[in-house]
């Protein structure tokens, strides 16, 4: 096999979804012994370019080349073996066995079965030191830390001769040193004849680590460029977000109400001393790219996760559970409809009156024609595309199913509707259906909070903005008055919030305090 | 910065301790209530009976008839255990004991040699494990419920080879059982046990080699700790857990051959209860349920002291007393997994 | 836009249904088979027998069925059957008429004794719901546990054997009553109502809805705001108030409490649920469905025993028709959504 130049070449690489084209027609190339950068916003098309070499979903169309040869990658196990290896935020190790088990994991030596103690395995081992020399070959992988854990994969993968390790936002889950250490480890794999593809919103990351950057947009290839060429994080940005045409966003008038909730010094695992307001009537968009906490933010106020701090609502004090979130007044949609959000085998009358039961029965009693009813309603306020109450609900499309979910979290009469990453995966039409919704809900007096890594919908329709990065509340900002797209991606890829910009701006505070 | 980390350093070491703490304490409590329960065993009658005298907990006497009879269950639940780190676990064990029991005795009766029924016995187990391997990882038919079917299956099949009117395949006057049935289960080859006794000796060390040092244990550990982890790397889960059944089929033929030997009889009910008795075992053990982690060894000694409480406690409480003192052993033993193990996180 | 409903039987039936339609037609058809092999099967009698038979299996399956759907076995109810019996008789045994200890009691009215019992019964299902819905743990270890113990209790207070002297005469109503004028026993009854409530629960309940909801996706039942533990502790409450119930009217037919009794009604409850269609997955069954499983269980017991089979053939047969029915509903399934 000659070695090429490229070690990975895409010619006209297209994938189609119903309705969408989420990869159009992208051709670039990856240099041997590199560290090549991908970036680009939510929805640009890179999770699914990555997801057609690890084998995860088929190309439509185009040509992949590897090594100069033709890939498919019909699976990810057979990804691996033709030499692309992958880190994923779900960690991809054994945890109850120890490290020199998970690197030999599927290649041991045996003897009629037993394990022999071979060269390979010091070999292995040996690479895994060259790496990061403090993890012990014989502890269990249960007793290491996420980074720790993302160098024993980086290590396999190395030690199997991967030509290509692709490691999608590996720094989402470590500390500041620990991605000192990883970048250490990035950038010597060049000598070790491994070329790295590294995903990440991270801009800084990019700057430091990167020999050359891929820029995505809205499906298509805009750029690639050696790092060194790029002269700051600005043009970077531009290149992501190009010329960016928001729908005209229409400032709320009225004289400002009062706060619905109250959130004050919110801190657990992830989040860092949150504090926000939301006022009755408002919405509110919480913007920020993979690992900002946006989820977990959630999940905190709706009372699934635990978490120091004081959350106000309506005046009292909102205790920790989903049940009584709920009765409270608030609903959540969550981020995954399928397996958070919907009852799947159950039919669309099924979902709909689920998180407020009491308004379709009497004594404990369900009415069914009541049930049916409302449901008529739902899909028809919604616009569901569904000819009967009764069709199974894993049988509508992605848009419909987050019309269900949305009509199961009205149908509960909230007064704070919470909304995670509520168009993901839906389709144009459907997406601007539902923030026709959104719309009409707020002017009803309903609250609304967006979590989001879509800044075109974030602007489209939030009356306030809150930028999270790492955790953190960076900045404020009020829709209508002169957005600076450019300002927000500096902030949510970890800019630094210049003070005294922009009012209402929160000061960042560093980590160890 | 230097205090701070001086102080982290400390802290550091603090926690160290307490996880080695921990890891002691994981590894040692079983042997501790081994020595607990024999003592107690020992100590409870010392009124009425002379120590180590006869009717003694700790006479040779007692001693042997307990391990006689812990044979099946040393035999089984190394097996039982591996099954287990997979992740997948086999309700029809006792059935499928009963049945091998079953037989091998009618084999016996009938005319067959010792290796040659043995032969077929552990043909038949294996046929057992396969089914349930079948069922479980080929129909993907939950473990739990394709066990308990063919746990019927076996436990019914038994039944109707032994003829109606009697309880078991046994001599009469028309045909004798041969006397050298006994050789294997019951007859005093070292120190009053058995053969029996010796191949279990040997087939839990290993399995305990098998366990640690062979592909077949690492893959159960793996499979049992993240499956999708493990495929990704290659490992063929369907495969290996089918052999898993097929082994744990095998062994609990084995077990059967040892009752039928001991009791010179094929009882379809001999192994009733097995099931119960290898989960317990299991569970002292500190076996995961979800799979992953667990321990031959450490189940053999957990199956040492359900014998030992099952044996002592006849001694001391009428036989009346025997099935609430089981389920409550049960249910200590699953608080105690509770409190040592800590299941893998799904989802 | 205007949505239309389609009252096709293909379409709009839920697959419960389709699955219930399913086994009655499997019902149908074994019976025949039965009809024709098997001699004297076709008589009135004979078919009301096939209902009335297994009314203490059935019961048992109410709760077992509704546990099944989400997820979740309950294997001490015949422990409970037992013991429940046992403490019914102990309880409401004269006191201190005996030297014989297993014809003394505690000399109290057969009311109290039997709300005792059924208290007692209902610890149990606090036991099982404890170590399931709080702490988490696997139900089929929990319930063989608790089966054990129920059982065990039993044992210890009858010695092994059973109480059945000292009694009083009301201990022996209940479970000998017919309704007037007929031969329809009064437990047979009781059970024909509980079915019938048991129905109306699931099809008409808020609660007996959050069942499904529960077994269909626990994650998203849980963000929905519904109580996962307390409703799994109501259940296996109720399970066990069932299996408490049976106890009492077995123990006062045989005018007996049996430490031995119901001995296998687990696994026999647990056979006519899944025969019914239900699915361990969660959040698929139906009580009705169990129902048509308890008489096919009946069919097929009955007609090996009228082809003069040993009662030994009960469990291969078992076994072999569960299997048979899981994977004729699953192709049933796959059929229908394909």
């Amino acid at each position: 096999m000659k070695l090429t130049d490229n070690v990975l070449e895409i010619r006209d690489l297209v994938k189609d979804f119903p309705g969408v084209r989420a990869v159009n027609n992208v051709s670039f190339d990856i240099k041997r012994n590199t560290v090549h950068c991908l970036v680009g916003e939510n929805g640009a098309g890179k999770s699914t370019l990555i997801k057609i070499l690890t084998g995860a979903s088929m190309r439509s169309g185009g040509k992949v080349l590897l090594n100069g040869e033709d890939y498919w990658a019909h699976n990810p196990k057979e990804a691996k073996q033709k030499g692309i290896s992958t880190l994923f935020q779900e960690l991809n190790v054994v945890d109850q066995l120890t490290v020199e088990e998970n690197l030999t994991l599927g290649m041991e030596d045996t003897t009629f079965g037993f394990l022999r103690k071979t060269d390979k395995i010091n070999k292995m081992v040996s690479v895994m030191n060259s790496l990061e020399p403090s993890i012990n070959p014989r502890q269990k992988v249960s007793t290491l830390s996420v980074a720790k854990k993302q160098i024993v994969e980086i290590a396999k993968a190395v030690a199997t001769e991967s030509d290509i390790i692709i490691m999608d936002e590996p720094t989402a889950a470590i500390s500041e040193s620990e991605i000192a250490r990883l970048f250490k480890i990035v950038k010597g794999l060049r000598d070790k004849n491994v070329t790295v593809i590294y995903i990440s919103h991270r801009l800084d990351e990019i700057f430091e680590l990167g020999d050359y950057v891929t820029v995505m947009r809205d499906g298509r290839h805009i750029d690639t460029k050696p790092v060194a060429d790029i002269k700051d994080r600005s043009e970077l940005i531009r290149m992501m977000i190009g010329k960016t045409v928001f729908e005209e966003y229409t400032p709320k008038e009225g004289a400002c109400k009062d706060a619905i909730l109250q959130v004050k010094n919110l801190s657990n695992h992830k989040l860092k001393d949150i504090s926000f307001d939301v006022h009755e009537g408002e919405i509110v968009g919480f913007y920020g790219l993979v690992g900002a906490g946006k989820t977990e933010l959630a999940r905190a106020i709706y009372g699934i996760d635990d978490y120091e701090g004081e959350i106000i609502f309506k005046g009292r004090r909102l205790p920790p559970s989903p049940d009584k979130a709920i009765e409270a007044g608030i609903a959540l949609v969550p981020e995954e409809r399928r397996s958070q959000g919907l009852f799947t085998i159950l039919t669309i009358r099924g979902n709909v009156p689920v998180m407020n039961m009491k308004k379709i029965s009497i004594n404990g009693f369900i009415n069914s024609s009541q049930e049916r009813k409302v449901t008529r309603e739902y899909i028809d306020a919604l616009r569901i595309a569904t000819s009967s109450t009764e069709k199974e609900a894993s049988k509508l499309s992605g848009g419909n199913q987050q019309k269900v979910v949305f009509a199961k979290c009205l149908f509960a009469d909230a007064g704070l509707l919470m909304l995670d990453e509520p168009t993901r995966g839906i389709d144009v039409g459907a997406k601007s259906e539902i923030y026709g919704i959104i719309r009409r809900l707020s002017a009803e007096g309903k609250s609304i909070m967006i979590f989001s890594s879509e800044l075109p919908e974030i602007m489209n329709i939030c009356d306030s903005i809150y930028l999270l990065y790492d955790g953190s509340l960076k900045a404020t900002m009020r829709n209508g008055c002169d957005i600076d797209s450019e300002k927000i991606i500096h902030i949510v890829t970890g800019g630094d919030v210049t003070s005294g910009d922009r009012p209402n701006a929160t000061e960042y505070r560093g980590r160890g305090d | 910065m230097n205090v701070k980390s001086g102080k982290q350093e400390s802290l550091r070491a603090q926690i160290d301790r307490a996880d080695a703490a921990r890891a002691n304490i994981k590894n040692l409590y079983i042997y501790v209530i081994l020595v607990l329960i024999v003592v107690v065993f020992s100590v409870v009658k010392l009124g009425q009976v002379e120590m180590f005298g006869r009717g003694h907990f700790l006479s040779p006497d007692s001693i042997v008839n307990l391990l006689r009879s812990a044979v099946p269950i040393m035999t089984l639940s190394g097996a039982f255990t591996l099954l287990m780190i997979s992740g997948y676990i086999d309700l029809s064990v006792g059935s499928a004991m009963s049945l091998s029991a079953v037989v091998f005795a009618w084999l016996i009766l009938n005319g067959f040699a010792f290796l040659p029924a043995l032969l077929i016995t552990v043909i038949l187990g294996i046929a057992m494990g396969y089914l349930n391997g079948f069922l479980v990882m080929k129909l993907r038919i939950t473990p739990v419920i394709a066990t308990l079917v063919t746990l019927s299956i076996f436990k019914g099949i038994a039944l109707l080879i032994v003829p109606d009117g009697l309880s078991a395949i046994k001599g009469s006057a028309e045909r004798i059982m041969p006397a050298w049935i006994n050789d294997y289960g019951r007859k005093d080859v070292i120190l009053g046990l058995p053969w029996a006794f010796f191949v279990a000796l040997a087939v839990i060390a290993v399995l305990v080699i098998v366990q640690k040092r062979t592909i077949v244990g690492k893959y159960a550990a793996a499979i049992g700790g993240n499956r999708t982890s493990a495929e990704l790397s290659g490992i063929n889960a369907v495969k290996w857990v089918w052999v898993l059944y097929v082994v744990v089929g095998l062994f609990a033929a084995f077990a059967g051959v040892a009752r039928a030997s001991y009791m010179s009889l094929g009882d379809p009910l001999s192994g009733d209860g097995m099931e119960l008795d290898c989960i317990i075992a299991v569970l002292l053990g500190g076996t995961a349920f979800s799979g992953g982690e667990g321990s031959v060894a450490k189940t053999i000694i957990g199956a040492l002291i359900i014998m030992c409480v099952t044996t002592g406690l006849m001694t001391v409480i009428p036989a009346f007393w025997q099935t609430v003192a089981k389920g409550s052993v049960l249910l200590f033993a699953v608080v105690l997994n509770h409190l040592l193990v800590r299941e893998k996180v799904t989802a | 836009m205007e949505t239309k409903q389609r009252h096709t039987i293909g379409r709009s039936i839920s697959n419960e249904s389709f699955i219930s339609i399913f086994m009655v037609g499997v019902l149908v058809v074994l019976f025949a088979v039965a009809c024709a092999f098997v001699p004297n099967f076709y008589l009135p009698k004979n078919m009301i027998n096939l209902i009335t038979n297994n009314w203490f299996v059935i019961i048992l399956g109410i709760g077992v069925t509704f546990l099944l759907i989400t997820g979740n076995f309950d294997l001490s109810v015949g422990g409970t059957i037992a013991l429940t019996g046992v403490l019914s008789a102990y309880f409401c045994q004269a006191a201190n008429v005996s030297q014989n200890a297993l014809a003394n009691g505690l000399g109290l009215p057969y009311g109290v004794a039997v709300g005792l019992a059924l208290l007692c019964a209902m610890g149990i299902g606090a036991i099982n719901a404890f170590f399931i819905a709080r702490l988490k743990i696997p139900s089929i270890i929990i319930t063989l546990g608790t089966m054990m113990l129920a059982r065990g209790i039993a044992q210890v207070i009858t010695r092994g054997a059973q109480r059945n002297t000292s009694l009083p005469d009301v201990f022996g109503v209940l479970g000998n009553m017919s309704i007037q004028g007929t031969s329809i026993k009064v437990s047979v009854l009781i059970m024909i109502l509980l079915v019938v409530l048991a129905f109306i629960f699931e099809k008409m309940t808020v609660s007996g809805r959050r069942t499904y909801l529960i077994g269909a996706n626990p994650v998203a039942a849980r963000l929905s705001g519904i109580k996962v533990g307390r409703h799994l502790t109501s259940l296996y409450l109720i399970s066990a108030l069932l299996a408490g119930i049976t106890g009492i009217l077995l123990a006062s037919e045989f005018k007996a409490g049996v430490s031995s009794r119901a001995s296998g009604y687990e696994f026999d409850a647990l056979v006519i649920s899944l025969l019914g269609g239900v699915s361990i997955a969660g959040g698929f069954g139906s009580v009705l469905g169990m129902f048509v499983g308890a008489v096919i269980l009946s069919v097929v017991t009955s007609a090996a025993t009228g082809l003069l089979l040993s009662p030994d053939w009960q469990f291969t047969l078992k076994g072999v028709v569960t299997f048979i029915a899981i994977l004729a509903q699953r192709f049933a399934l796959d059929r229908r959504k394909g």
